[in-house]
């Protein structure tokens, strides 16, 4: 009976003992630090969404080889509030990367703390800065989603194929616009296009008709809008169409939103909108499975948000899952990312890091889309 | 450059409906409502979610109740004794960040828009949309309403008298604070009015509130701020200054249009003409 | 010694930075954190000083902030200023450009200087994000080194929180003094100060300019602590968050300020939504100007007589409630 007794403990000690050993030896603790509110939670929340419902389903299908443990932020579109949540995903959580912030500012304000506490970053943003090689914390900085470069330069060359020469824009007081408003003015010339007027609007402007009109009555052939506010851009349209700028409008991804779609009126019809993908309209294979996730968990599906959320995920997954059972820290999450080329993502494209490039995303992960009865439908 | 006139011209009159309240404000209870731009988001939203001309009710009732509850704040205050004016307004900012607040938490991030009409009319070559002569029209027939109420009825002899004398018109048995929170009453829907005229023409989102209330403010204070007709006049001056700015300068200067109006006619007029601090 | 002991507020203050400091220390989010809400109580006492002492309802502090930080950024990037240098810059410029602005609108009633100041904070974000060669435009500066051998953040909690019991030190010095004396005269009656022969406008925009001062060095101070600032890093809701916090804390009493900011800040970590916020903030302002007008610790007083009124000696009759103490 004693032998019984001391051999039932023992075994269920070694039980106990190994079960927690390999608790805490996998599961990898990854930070999620994205714009949950504040004016670019319009992206943030449905990037949020999107890695929880990925995660669900990657858990439930056995596709992680070692468990993952998302902690999740808000930074508030702000700043100050980004680097409050950085170093507390780092200190507290001891997350070994992050997914996020979600804004350019945002990863400019927390690449000092990547760098000094050893946790790569993996932004969701354009803005051309945050993998800028003069950044002392470059090294931990990952892009998970197309360049803003890039970005205009796709949709420009789309606004070249119909022969304007002059084209205007429009764009919004903040650092999307007026760094796409930059861009336009460099690459237009070499597709043959000039950028004769630029006006622009602050976020609560309730009245863009001087705009529109100041763009009538430069001659623009064609109007590029780098504008990521829906309600702005669609204030704009109604104001074009109500000045008689007839010009054929052409936005950048800010304005691929459901929301953008949904609110503007059939006289827009025939406007090109580019995107990231086209989640709600035309998904792509591994898009539409997205939207499928995200509807049953009772979600709509509103751009391209998602999309890039989960390629932050599946960046984390590639690398986690490259490194077998060996010990994971930030530094080796840095290093093994810096490896990766081409693993499986929701997005389209082929996504691929190395040392000397952190911008994972290429022109390979954009549509140009038309606005068609309040949806954006892809062009081919 | 008429074009740009007479686009400001229509823009304009949202800046006049805001006014008025301010001044209505200003003259009866030497105080202004920071929440005027907060019951105008308030009465966008509500009407963007209920659609149509019961909409457009419903919001404004809205922004009266809104309105209200910012008059009882106001009873409150006068009831423990508040005299300082700055306390009153400092009220009202807080109830303009806890509506907009609001909003952002009920109705989300997203725009509130509505399309109007298709169709324009053109007047010399200039087309003008329906809306923004609606817009127009209802801002001079509430002015015109308004300055009949003051001057030609006993409420506004009433209101005129506390505005001008608040201890001699209570001996003269008008009750001022009754009137006061009338007023307050009135800047909920004007400012409902003026949030519905946005919403069908340009829009706006969660953050218009104090910028709204800031440019109803400026458009008050440039031809006094003491008479409602003035302020139809300085929400079309401002109107006209923010086109003209939009259609000849850059994108910084139309920014500060309506905050740079404020800095020069403070800086240059002599605003309730009495100096601070004192004694009555 | 006893010039210290004249000064109750800034012993308290002293001690309570002391005493945080150290607990906060044992934990990095903590001393993160610490740090932070020592910028925005800075930020704060420069509004209590302007609304306290000056009248002037200030609602571009945060702005003052910012030009302070841009100052900074700039001063040690493009020009490579040695690190404590800026922080003059980083000073006087806002104090100027606050002493020049005081001068139009002091003799305006409060309540237009508030809008005055709303429209020059808005006039200021709106320039800081326009020039793009000086300032980044929108993105902003990143890349600040920091300040010599400030190089910890423990180093800048301590930095900060010193920074705050110097700021409470002079303010204290201030209000009694024959300035603070004045400006208390020129507060309850303007005429009777300039028959006193005070030059009221100069007084006020020194005292405007001096708060202006010290939110221009919580600026050059989360400048260096984030090395990076940016168009939203401190604007127009930041100088918003200030007032609240002032007028919550108590706006006539010295550490009125630092009172507001720690407690909105703590509270509002534990909200359930973030979006609740603006309603929590605002909610508090409405009951604390109905309830307590002289902000929080302005029920000190009266919470303490009538702690007195229990304790008093046996067989007399104390009022029942006792009158509140006049502010510090």
């Amino acid at each position: 009976m004693r032998r019984l007794f001391s051999l039932v403990l023992s075994a269920a000690t070694a039980a106990v003992l190994s079960s927690g050993a390999a608790l805490s030896a996998d599961a990898v603790k990854i930070g999620v630090v994205l714009s949950l509110s504040g004016p670019a939670a319009v992206f943030g929340i449905p990037e949020r969404d999107a890695i929880q419902v990925a995660m669900d389903k990657l858990k439930a299908d056995g596709k992680l080889k070692r468990p993952i443990e998302l902690v999740i932020y808000d930074d508030k579109t702000n700043p100050t509030e980004a680097t409050r949540m950085v170093t507390q995903a780092i200190n507290n959580d001891k997350v070994v990367t992050i997914i996020g912030p979600g804004t350019g500012g945002n990863i400019l304000a927390a690449g000092p703390l990547a760098l000094r506490m050893q946790v790569p970053l993996l932004g969701p943003a354009g803005t051309m800065a945050i993998t800028d090689k003069k950044n002392e914390f470059y090294p931990w900085v990952f892009r998970v989603a197309p360049s803003d470069r890039v970005d205009v330069k796709v949709i420009l060359e789309d606004m070249a194929k119909s022969k304007a020469k002059k084209i205007g824009v429009f764009f919004q007081e903040d650092a999307y616009g007026k760094t796409g408003v930059d861009f336009a003015k460099e690459i237009g010339p070499t597709l043959g296009m000039e950028v004769v007027e630029a006006v622009s609007a602050p976020y609560a402007a309730t009245d863009l008709t001087a705009q529109a009109t100041r763009l009538r009555n430069a001659g623009v052939e064609a109007v590029f809008l780098q504008v990521s506010i829906s309600s702005l851009g669609a204030s704009f349209v109604k104001a074009a169409n109500q000045v008689g700028l007839t010009a054929p409008a052409y936005a950048n991804a800010g304005l691929a939103q459901r929301s953008f779609a949904e609110s503007v009126g059939s006289e827009v019809d025939g406007l090109r909108v580019l995107s990231i993908g086209n989640l709600p309209y035309d998904p792509s294979e591994g898009e539409a499975e997205l939207a499928k996730l995200l509807k049953q968990a009772g979600k709509v599906p509103q751009g391209w948000g998602e999309l890039v959320g989960t390629n932050g995920l599946m960046t984390v997954v590639a690398a986690v899952n490259a490194q077998g059972d060996k010990e994971i820290t930030g530094v080796t999450m840095r290093d093994t990312i810096e490896g990766l080329c081409g693993y499986p993502a929701f997005a389209r494209g082929k996504p691929c890091f190395s040392k000397d490039s952190h911008d994972g995303w290429a022109e390979d992960s954009l549509v140009i889309t038309e606005l068609r009865n309040k949806e954006l439908r892809t062009r081919r | 450059m008429t074009e740009y006139i007479v686009r400001g011209i229509q823009a304009g009159s949202i800046y006049g409906l805001l006014a008025l309240p301010m001044s209505l404000l200003f003259a009866t209870a030497g105080t202004i409502d920071f929440a005027v731009g907060a019951y105008a988001l308030l009465a966008a939203a509500v009407a963007t979610i209920v659609a149509g001309p019961l909409g457009i009710a419903v919001a404004i009732v809205a922004a009266i109740t809104a309105a209200a509850g910012m008059g009882v704040i106001f009873l409150v205050l006068t009831r423990i004794g508040t005299k300082d004016h700055i306390v009153f307004a400092l009220a009202s900012f807080g109830l303009a960040v806890a509506i907009a607040s609001f909003i952002l938490w009920q109705f989300g991030t997203q725009a509130f828009v509505r399309a109007s009409f298709s169709q324009f009319w053109s007047l010399g070559g200039i087309r003008i949309s329906p809306q923004g002569v609606i817009n127009l029209g209802l801002g001079a027939l509430v002015t015109l309403l308004l300055y009949l109420l003051l001057y030609w009825s006993d409420l506004g002899r009433m209101m005129r008298a506390a505005a001008a004398n608040p201890s001699g018109a209570e001996l003269a048995g008008i009750p001022v604070a009754r009137i006061q929170f009338g007023t307050y009453l009135a800047g909920g829907l004007l400012g409902g009015l003026a949030g519905i005229m946005i919403l069908y023409s340009a829009g706006l989102d969660f953050t218009a509130s104090l910028s709204l209330t800031l440019g109803g403010f400026g458009a008050a204070i440039i031809f006094g701020i003491t008479s409602p007709l003035r302020c139809l006049l300085g929400g079309i001056a401002m109107g006209v200054a923010e086109a003209l700015a939009a259609g000849y300068t850059s994108g910084m200067v139309t920014a500060m249009v309506p905050f740079l109006f404020v800095l020069i006619v403070l800086s240059v007029s002599n605003l309730g003409g009495a100096m601070a601090g004192d004694r009555p | 010694m006893r010039g210290l002991m004249s000064r109750p507020n800034t012993m308290i203050m002293l001690g309570l930075a002391i005493a945080s400091v150290a607990l906060a220390a044992r934990d990095p989010v903590w001393i993160d954190t610490w740090v932070i809400v020592g910028v925005y109580v800075l930020i704060a006492l420069s509004t209590g000083i302007s609304y306290g002492q000056a009248g002037i309802l200030s609602m571009s502090q945060g702005a003052f902030a910012a030009i302070g930080g841009y100052a900074a950024a700039v001063s040690t990037l493009r020009f490579r200023l040695p690190p404590g240098i800026d922080l003059l810059i980083a000073a006087a410029l806002p104090a100027l450009l606050a002493y020049g602005l005081a001068r139009l609108v002091t003799r305006l009633t409060p309540l237009a200087t508030a809008l005055a100041t709303l429209a020059l904070g808005s006039v200021i974000e709106i320039a800081l994000r326009n020039m793009d060669n000086i300032t980044g435009g929108y993105i902003g500066l990143a890349g600040i080194p920091g300040i010599g051998i400030i190089d910890t953040p423990l180093k800048y909690c301590v930095l900060v929180w010193a920074l705050i019991c110097l700021c409470v030190l002079m303010y204290e010095n201030l209000v009694n003094s024959p300035f603070g004396r004045a400006l208390n005269v020129i507060r309850h009656d303007r005429t009777r100060a300039q028959a006193d022969g005070v030059n009221v406008p100069q007084l006020l925009s020194g005292a405007f300019a001096f708060s202006a001062a010290i939110a221009g060095s919580a600026g050059w101070l989360y400048a260096h602590y984030i090395s990076y600032i940016s168009p939203n890093s401190l604007d127009t809701h930041t100088s918003i968050s200030a007032l609240l916090m002032t007028v919550i804390g108590g706006s006539g009493i010295i550490l009125g300020p630092l009172a507001g900011t720690v407690f909105l800040d703590v509270l509002v970590r534990h909200l359930p939504a973030q979006e609740l916020q603006g309603m929590f903030y605002g909610g508090a302002l409405i009951l604390i100007l109905i309830l307590a007008p002289t902000g929080l610790l302005g029920l000190m007083p009266a919470l303490l007589a009538r702690l007195r009124v229990h304790r008093g000696p046996r067989g007399t009759i104390k009022a029942a409630t006792a009158k509140p103490e006049a502010t510090l």
